[in-house]
């Protein structure tokens, strides 16, 4: 299965790319995180230790843990902000330590952590108008770090916010090629 | 400079880890009003405060590569409000792994937020090895005799309002070698099974998720 979750408080990129998915006949869940009742990450370690691989805080988190931990892909779509995601989106990525190896490895020389899911592959879409040098470099730069510690394979993209579906289909192709 | 025109915010949801610990650290130096990123509610009152502040100091830690998700709202929130007038702003960051760029895209993502909100950039610290202190002092971290003189040239560089280097803390902290990687992913892993084993659980188990929805 493939996972999008998507901020579409500021476009349908998500919608679109799960339209693409479907019509490639890929089996696909779409979550949109600016409508689901997400609370922060209050780091308070129980997903390391008393409640291990589990987050006890009670919200709409609950539904997608049990599909970012069986996925193949996951999809995060987000308007681009200050060359990261928007706050909808991070919220997510932070409580995604909760389903996450606490244990550290070593790749390349250097320590890194991982997932549970260590099959998964991890993409990132961010859109925008006009989104400058520095803030696409920055976005590219955040998906290749998260990439490195969580130990998984996985690719970010760049789109405008009022890409067409053409353009969403390259994403998705290259996304269901890997 | 105003001391009560010096703000520090910080964005970590512990009151007394290290991220506290730091802007303590600046605050002790310099003065000004410290305030905790409230977790729920709203944030136009910080957000008025930002705007009447001379400068702006955050420290916060680093989840998953950048700042915790209630700083990136708070920056959402001042940047849609807007009426900034060239506020000089340092950021802090830090973070378990022995890496500056593990945690680099906190600095980005202020310096970005600076850029397109009339902000002033003026450059910040980036501590790895920082959640191991869990809040003690700095005099206590494991590279202590570098970090602790380029910290406080730092604190320095904000007490005399100039831009501090990002030189500063790159080259304080060099990456370990072959052998101390190897010693310091073990260590780092012995603790957290430690931890997971004493509350009955098996590291190598499938998640909860998988048995159990």
């Amino acid at each position: 299965m493939t996972l999008i979750i998507s901020d579409n408080s500021k476009g349908n990129i998500g919608m679109i790319l799960k339209e693409s998915f479907c019509a490639m006949g890929i089996q696909v869940a779409h979550f949109a995180a600016d409508t689901l009742n997400i609370k922060p990450c209050v780091s308070c370690n129980s997903c390391g230790g008393k409640t291990y691989g589990r987050c006890v805080i009670p919200d709409d988190m609950q539904q997608l843990y049990p599909r970012i931990v069986r996925c193949q892909a996951l999809v995060l779509v987000s308007p681009i902000v200050f060359g990261g995601v928007s706050y909808h989106i991070k919220k997510v990525m932070d409580r995604m330590a909760a389903v996450g190896d606490p244990r550290y490895w070593i790749k390349d020389g250097e320590i890194v952590k991982g997932m549970s899911n260590k099959e998964l592959r991890y993409y990132m879409v961010g859109f925008g108008d006009n989104i400058s040098e520095a803030e696409q470099t920055a976005f590219l730069c955040l998906h290749k770090e998260n990439q490195i510690i969580m130990n998984v394979s996985g690719k970010a993209f760049i789109c405008d916010s009022l890409a067409d579906k053409q353009a969403i289909n390259i994403i998705a192709r290259e996304i269901v090629d890997e | 400079m105003n001391k009560s025109e010096i703000l520090l915010i910080c964005t970590s949801p512990r009151r007394k880890g290290t991220s506290a610990m730091l802007l303590e650290r600046v605050r002790a130096a310099i003065g000004g009003k410290m305030i905790f990123l409230p977790q729920s509610g709203s944030l136009n009152e910080l957000v008025s405060e930002m705007q009447q502040a001379e400068t702006i100091i955050i420290s916060g830690p680093c989840y998953i590569n950048t700042y915790p998700a209630k700083l990136i709202e708070l920056l959402e929130t001042a940047s849609f409000t807007g009426g900034f007038s060239g506020q000089k702003i340092y950021g802090i960051i830090n973070g378990g792994m022995p890496y500056i760029h593990t945690h680099k895209h906190g600095l980005t993502c202020l310096e970005l937020f600076a850029d397109k909100n009339n902000l002033s950039w003026q450059g910040g610290f980036i501590l790895g090895v920082g959640a191991m202190l869990d809040g003690k002092p700095l005099e206590k971290h494991m590279s202590r005799r570098k970090v602790v003189p380029a910290f406080d040239q730092f604190v320095r560089y904000i007490t005399s309002g100039k831009q501090s280097p990002d030189s500063l803390y790159i080259d304080v902290q060099s990456p370990p070698g072959k052998l101390m990687t190897y010693l310091f992913s073990k260590l780092l892993s012995s603790m957290v099974v430690k931890r997971i084993k004493k509350y009955g659980y098996d590291p190598e188990a499938p998640n909860w998720y998988l048995s159990n929805r």
